[in-house]
């Protein structure tokens, strides 16, 4: 309770009953002691109730037997006095008969002190003894004993009163004294009423003391009639007893619990006495009568009282000794629960209950233990939690290794600390990181993979933490001991790191003291080297991706800056973001000048290359702004030579695909516009080729057909053998055509069949339309070996040589054919006299429609199909053709390999 | 030089051709030259009086085109060339450089003798206008005689045929011409469908008399029926 505020207590109790043990002590207390209180009460309540009626029945029993014994005694006075009527000396009034008579009587009953005999007008006639004063002849008449004779038969008792012939109080036996019907007068003996109180005071000394017993008896008229003490005779009753007496004058009997005049509680118990119309009143104080009931009852509540104050020491005991202490430690446990610290008030509480020796304190300084043991933990749960946010907020893992230190510095309370990794370069376990040791120490240490007594390659080896508590006592320690000493250090834990992807690597904890690391510090620092592992292979990681990333960036980079088109990035402002260096080439701009261009200055430089640069920028301009397609072509001429380029304009979009920039690619499409050219080069060729026959059959059957002019058979014969042979051309020529294209897509397929070279030169030469000055020179080398080719295909080969011969070296040209065996291969040369061909295009007149200058005039001779279908077909026999530099005309050689790849 | 027998030189690569054309124009008493290549025709026309050139385009050593301009840099002769392309870019060429006419190959002995016949009848008149005409539309004048035509003031250099189709234009200027009419009237009777023929001239003359030529004043385009003559 201490320590809490009120409310809160109150709080707590009324919401926690089932969480608060006092509350549940009270409880089980209340539990216990209610019932036996109950119990206790109940005894008490029924005891007293039996003890009361036992009193009051004794009390009642004592009344009866005196009511009963006066009751006896007045019987007895009645019958004397009854007797005594009987007696004719008392009817006849003789005074001596009566002397004698009474005289006896008087004897017997020491209570009678006055014997007499009354007349029948209640005149005094005569009494026993006479004594002194003498009341003969005194009229009593008005005594209520004589009236009530007057209409009796029986004999009475009359109340109290003093005798005026005895002087004392009395009561009178009276019997009235009859004649048949007459009224004699009445004989009467007093009673006296000192003697009843006699008795009544013989009873009172019966009775133990203590009981302070008071017995009273009284008339009908409530008159005292009989009293331990005489003083209070024929008084009324009234000074004596507060009203109890009339239910007892009613002729009831019972007790009752009153008061009396002295302000005493008493027990009254009363009962008549029927002979008389009397009653007796027995009395006592409550105090003695229910003396055993108040002495039950006070036990009882002593025994209630000692139970609750026992059970309140009992339970302030147990709340002092127990429940508090328990409520401080779970309040303490709350704390650690909650990770909050307690004041210092509960603190010092908590202390000081720590010092107790029972189990409480046991229980107390078991907690204290688990919270520091928990402090701890946080400590270095923090510690590891720090290192991990050291890892992950830098890229850099010199970094990370530093901070990992810091960390391990601040865990282990240690100045010096290192990480040892694999350097593998040279093979050698380095210092990567180090705290508190020599920059020497940290820069010169080299362990070698190999070196068995190395802590470091022991914990590597082993997988698990070593550790070295004295290095001036270990053995395996002998040869790094001054190393230890120079650092200053007694004692190492080297934990292995169980790296993947990072090289092998370390850590090291020294002490400067001898000291055995405990079970707790290893298995901590073995926490920690998986936390430090997980760092380094992030930090390895995190740099080998962004190397790599580098590298592919930079990858990327230089692909879009190789590229032979031109990109352009711009924002939405028109300004350069990113060009590559196809744009840096086409304007003529440092990459400086071009960050701090515009796209306009950009394509107004690229088109001071252009012949008509208005247009374009008005086709660009319409392309930028969306207006028409948007792609532009743009025609320049760089160095003399002429580049095509496509402008294509593309948004940049982001994610959303809001515009964010725009985009220029500038595709050199020179290649694809000559690609064009080319095959348009190809239609040309082709038609050229085909026409040219065809113009001549043409040409020959329309002359033939002509009406205006008669031609001689010699003429006619001429024109149809031209129009044949132009035919056969035609159709060699489509031969070769398909030949190109079956040698163009790979299908060509060639016999090896043994031929003649002059056989199939004279056929070529003939085919060739050699002109009538043209001077064919055939040069066959006697030694030739078997020439194994197809032959028509041979054929055309030779053919369009000679025929190429003779366009360009003319008419009168002389064409040699040189047939040569060398190494493995028939080489053929064909040589003209003519102009020859430029060194620098021998090598292109062989490509498909090339043309060796852009002018019409060598695709006139049809040479570069010619060519291209000679370099086709010798490739397709396995050999190489070529041009050969010579002083004067052109020189073509072709090789045909001579070994028949048919006959292996 | 012979009005009876014109002198033609036949250039061509190809010996069969070659052959075909002087013989078809020998027996029909042309006097021929033959030259298998353009340095040869140049070579011949150099030293000869000729009369008409028919040239293939596609030789060894210096093309058709090339031989057409030269010859045109001293000479008004009329010139056909032979091609065997079909295209109307190589047409427009060959005019460009100054041939009058084309033949596309293969082509048979009546539309070379039609061609011939037409090439020199135009070359004919156009020497033979000896009327003492003068035809002025606004700043554009013809004198017929002189076989001159200024604009401007500037002396055109015009070949036969432009010449001719300018002068048939200036007269009827104002009046919508059809393809076919211009084509009959200047060509001659043999022509009419040879649209691409007027296409190429009138490009050459608004190239030489309009300011710009683009957007042409004098020789305007009638869509769909031929050409006008502001007038």
């Amino acid at each position: 309770m201490i320590g809490y505020s009120p409310e809160m207590i109150i709080k707590r109790r009324w919401i926690s009953f089932f969480n608060d043990l006092g509350l549940q002590l009270l409880a089980l207390y209340l539990f216990i002691i209610v019932p036996a209180l109950g119990i206790l009460l109940a005894f008490d309540y029924l005891a007293g109730q039996q003890i009361q009626a036992d009193v009051r029945a004794n009390d009642l029993s004592l009344a009866r037997a005196i009511a009963l014994e006066t009751d006896l005694s007045i019987t007895k006075s009645l019958q004397a006095v009854e007797g005594l009527s009987q007696y004719p000396s008392v009817l006849e009034v003789d005074a001596d008969g009566m002397g004698n008579i009474f005289n006896i009587f008087l004897q017997t009953r020491p209570d009678v002190n006055l014997i007499y005999r009354l007349d029948a007008n209640g005149e005094m006639l005569y009494h026993y003894p006479v004594g002194p004063s003498s009341t003969v002849g005194n009229d009593f008449s008005f005594r209520d004993y004589y009236q009530r004779a007057l209409f009796s038969q029986e004999a009475l008792v009359s109340m109290g009163r003093i005798s005026p012939t005895t002087q004392q109080a009395v009561a009178t036996a009276v019997m009235p004294i009859r004649d048949g019907q007459d009224f004699l007068g009445i004989v009467a003996i007093n009673l006296k009423l000192a003697s009843l109180s006699e008795t009544l005071e013989e009873i009172v000394a019966s009775r133990r003391p203590e009981e302070d017993f008071d017995i009273v008896i009284l008339d009908s008229s409530a008159q005292i009639i009989a009293y331990p003490n005489p003083d209070f005779l024929l008084q009324s009753a009234d000074i004596l007893l507060p009203e109890v007496y009339a239910p007892l004058l009613a002729g009831k009997s019972g007790t009752r619990i009153e008061v009396d005049i002295n302000g005493e509680e008493r027990l009254y118990t009363y009962t008549p006495i029927q002979s008389a119309g009397w009653g007796v009143i027995v009395s006592r104080p409550t105090a003695t009568a229910f003396a055993t009931q108040i002495t039950i009852h006070q036990i009882t509540t002593i025994v209630a009282v000692t139970f609750v104050v026992i059970g309140l020491l009992v339970w302030i005991l147990l709340a002092r000794r127990v429940v508090m202490p328990l409520e401080r430690l779970s309040s303490l446990s709350r704390a650690i629960g909650s990770n909050q610290e307690i004041s210092n008030r509960e603190r010092k509480q908590v202390n000081r209950l720590s010092k107790r020796a029972d189990q409480i304190g046991h229980l107390i300084r078991s907690i204290l233990r688990m919270e520091e043991s928990i402090a701890t933990r946080i400590n270095e749960q923090g510690t590891l939690l720090e290192t991990s946010k050291a890892v992950v907020s830098t890229l850099d893992p010199q970094t990370v290794l530093d901070r990992i230190l810091e960390q391990v510095q601040k865990l282990f309370n240690v100045n010096m600390c290192a990480i040892v990794a694999l350097d593998e370069e040279h093979n050698a376990f380095r210092i990567r990181a180090s705290r508190g040791l020599s920059r020497k120490y940290a820069v010169q240490l080299a362990i070698q993979p190999t070196d068995p007594n190395s802590i470091t390659m022991r914990a590597l080896h082993a997988k698990e933490p070593i550790q070295i508590s004295n290095t001036e006592t270990d053995s395996t320690f002998a040869a790094q001991r001054p190393r230890a000493k120079a650092e200053g250090y007694r004692s190492i834990l080297a934990v292995p790191l169980n790296t993947q992807h990072a090289p092998p690597a370390a850590l090291l904890v020294f002490r400067p003291d001898p000291h055995v690391f405990t079970n707790n510090e290893t298995q901590l620092l073995v926490n920690f080297a998986n936390h430090v592992t997980m760092a380094i292979e992030n930090a390895t990681l995190y740099s080998r991706s962004d190397n790599r990333l580098q590298q592919q960036t930079r990858r990327i980079e230089a692909l879009v800056h190789s590229l032979s088109d031109g990109l352009i990035l711009s924002n939405l402002s028109g300004n350069v973001i990113y060009t590559n260096r196809r744009i840096g080439e086409l304007a003529n701009l440092s990459s400086d000048e071009l960050e701090r261009a515009s796209v306009d200055s950009v394509i107004n430089r690229i088109l001071t290359k252009a012949s008509t640069p208005q247009q374009i920028r008005q086709r660009i301009d319409d392309a930028l702004s969306g207006k028409k397609e948007r792609g532009v072509e743009i025609p320049l001429v760089s160095q003399n030579r002429r580049i095509d380029l496509r402008l294509q304009v593309f948004d940049v979009t982001d994610t959303q695909g809001k515009p964010i920039g725009r985009g220029l690619i500038l595709r050199d499409i020179t290649a694809d516009q000559e690609v064009d050219r080319m095959k348009s080069s190809l239609i040309s060729t082709v038609s050229h080729e085909l026409r040219t026959p065809l113009a001549a059959i043409k040409g020959y059957a329309t002359t033939l057909l002509a009406d205006d002019v008669e031609w001689d058979t010699a003429s006619q014969h001429e024109f149809l053998s031209i129009i044949s042979d132009e035919t056969d051309r035609l159709s060699a020529l489509v031969n070769s055509l398909l030949d190109l294209s079956r040698i163009e897509s790979g299908n060509l397929r060639i016999s090896h069949i043994e031929c003649s070279v002059p056989d199939i030169i004279e056929r070529a030469a003939k085919s060739a339309h050699l002109q009538d000055e043209n001077n064919l020179v055939l040069a066959l080398d006697p030694n030739l070996p078997t020439l194994y080719a197809d032959p028509p295909r041979l054929e055309t080969v030779l053919r369009n040589l000679i025929e190429n011969a003779v366009k360009y070296a003319g008419e009168k040209a002389t064409i040699q054919i040189k047939v040569t065996p060398e190494e493995s291969a028939i080489v053929f040369r064909i040589k003209d006299n003519g102009p020859g061909i430029p060194e620098e295009e021998s090598e292109r007149i062989f490509q498909s429609f090339y043309r060796v200058d852009t002018s019409l005039t060598r695709l006139a001779s049809g040479a570069g199909l010619g060519l291209a279908i000679c370099k086709g077909l010798i490739h397709a026999h396995g050999g190489e053709i070529w041009a050969e530099h010579q002083k004067k005309g052109a020189c073509i050689a072709f090789s045909i390999p001579t070994a028949n790849p048919d006959t292996p | 030089m012979s009005t009876n027998s014109p002198t033609v030189l036949v250039v061509d690569d190809e010996k069969p051709l070659r052959d075909f054309v002087r013989r078809n124009l020998e027996v029909r008493n042309f006097k021929v030259e033959t030259a298998s290549n353009g340095l040869e025709a140049l070579a011949i026309f150099n030293t000869q009086n000729v009369d008409l050139v028919i040239m293939d385009i596609m030789m060894p050593h210096l093309d058709g085109l090339e031989t057409t301009r030269r010859i045109r840099q001293t000479s008004l002769v009329p010139i056909i060339i032979l091609t065997a392309l079909g295209e109307e870019v190589d047409k427009v060429r060959a005019f460009d450089m100054g041939a009058d006419d084309y033949l596309t190959k293969p082509f048979g002995t009546g539309e070379l003798l039609g061609r011939v016949k037409a090439v020199l009848r135009r070359a004919r008149w156009s020497e033979a206008s000896v009327t003492n005409e003068k035809i002025v539309r606004e700043d554009i004048v013809a004198d017929l005689e002189r076989h001159e035509i200024s604009v401007r003031g500037t002396l055109l250099n015009l070949t036969p045929t432009e010449f001719n189709l300018l002068v048939y234009m200036m007269r009827h200027a104002g009046k919508a011409l059809s393809h076919r009419s211009i084509l009959q009237s200047v060509w001659g009777p043999e022509y009419g469908e040879e649209a691409e023929y007027l296409r190429v001239y009138m490009g050459k003359l608004r190239q030489k008399i309009e300011k710009d030529p683009l957007n042409p004043e004098y020789l305007l385009t009638e869509r769909g029926i031929g050409y006008r003559f502001k007038g």
